[in-house]
């Protein structure tokens, strides 16, 4: 089961811990960003959750070119808005394949019934 | 004179402290009140309420925090709890509703296989009705045209298929796999595919003679890779692999970029 960490780093933005991240912490989140949106691709968001995946992408660039600037605090949170949002996009693609795969049992079934003269 | 500079000064400070409640509206900030109502909207769909993980625990606790928090945040920390809660309640939602899609399909694979018991039992008579007499006759369909006695034999067949997504067109009887029957990006079969290969197999091994190809569609190495996935599986149960010809159609063939079907042809012989 994943674990999302998000209502805690909330937490922490309120109490104002979060308002200045070291180096490490940044390439920490930027790790965990680029292993969520690879993973949204191998789920086949680009199919089934184009737009989020779209922006995960969009997200991870602008945290590695904060990287490159040695932003840390921007680098942690364009990071932390990839991961989530990769995140979505693989939710997504899961529940398209699921509901395409059901629709498609769901049309056999009625099929059958058909064939077998029961009522839908 | 010290009594009206009293009066003065209480007024005053009436005033501040109404002009002070008039400047903060009351409850959440817009974003959070739209928050809000999403997820009681998710809590009140039994669907998402009946299948709800953690993820739903975790965008409540979000939306929780940034709410009690919101009008002492600033405005880069609010917007980034915003952002982040949004998905966080996207992703309870697409996950709830992946499991509710599982379980009802499992429900429905189950209903599948009781039907299918069933159309096996009721259609033994007429599949053990010798083929020979069809081939030997003239048969015509609806429209009065008449259908080659091939076609006859593959509709023979696709009845013997029940509950396997097929359709009898100008290349023979073709038997589809979407997308979804495989693994994401992979080649790897689903319990799914294996069930409907399995009927397949069952009528194909006892016939030697059909010409099968398989056709799969999509980038080229994964085309491949669940086209041969395919023949093997078929292979391992009893259908000669060596006459089974795999075939890649082109991307540019395909109908959209995003179309990965596999689908099994068995030849017909429309002369």
């Amino acid at each position: 089961m994943k674990r999302y960490r998000f209502p805690l780093l909330a937490a922490l933005a309120v109490s104002g811990a979060a308002a200045a991240v070291d180096r490490d912490t940044a390439q920490l989140e930027l790790t965990q960003a680029v292993t969520a949106v690879q993973s949204a691709e191998r789920d086949d968001a680009a199919l089934y959750s184009p737009s989020d995946l779209d922006e995960a992408h969009a997200m991870l660039d602008s945290a590695q070119s904060a990287s490159d600037h040695r932003d840390w605090d921007n680098v942690a949170l364009y990071a932390e808005r990839a991961k989530v949002t990769g995140d979505l996009a693989s939710s997504r693609s899961r529940q398209h394949r699921a509901e395409a795969a059901t629709a498609e049992i769901e049309r056999t079934v009625d099929s059958l019934r058909q064939q077998l003269g029961d009522a839908p | 004179m010290r009594t009206s500079r009293k009066h003065w000064l209480l007024a005053a400070a009436v005033a501040l402290t109404l002009a002070a409640c008039a400047t903060v509206p009351p409850g959440p900030p817009p974003e959070v009140a739209r928050l809000q109502s999403e997820l009681d909207r998710l809590h009140s769909d039994p669907r998402i309420a009946g299948n709800a993980g953690p993820e739903l625990a975790n965008a409540d606790a979000a939306v929780d925090v940034l709410a009690r928090n919101a009008r002492t945040l600033d405005t880069r920390a609010y917007t980034q709890g915003v952002y982040i809660a949004d998905r966080l309640v996207g992703i309870a939602e697409a996950s709830a509703l992946a499991r509710y899609a599982e379980q009802r399909g499992m429900q429905l694979g189950a209903e599948r296989e009781r039907l299918v018991a069933r159309e096996t039992r009721s259609t033994t008579v007429i599949t053990q009705t010798p083929v020979r007499v069809e081939r030997e006759v003239v048969v015509h369909d609806d429209s009065g045209q008449l259908v080659p006695r091939d076609r006859a034999e593959l509709l023979a067949m696709q009845n013997q298929m029940p509950g396997v997504e097929s359709r009898v067109d100008a290349r023979g009887l073709v038997i589809r796999l979407g997308d979804f029957m495989f693994e994401p990006g992979r080649d790897a079969l689903t319990p799914p595919a294996e069930q409907s290969l399995d009927s397949v197999a069952r009528v194909l091994a006892g016939d030697s003679d059909a010409a099968i190809a398989v056709e799969a569609y999509g980038p080229d190495g994964l085309a491949v890779a669940r086209a041969e996935a395919v023949r093997d599986y078929l292979d391992a149960r009893g259908v000669d692999g060596s006459r089974i010809a795999t075939r890649n159609v082109a991307y540019r063939d395909s109908i959209a970029s995003n179309d990965r079907r596999v689908e099994i042809v068995i030849r017909g012989d429309y002369r």
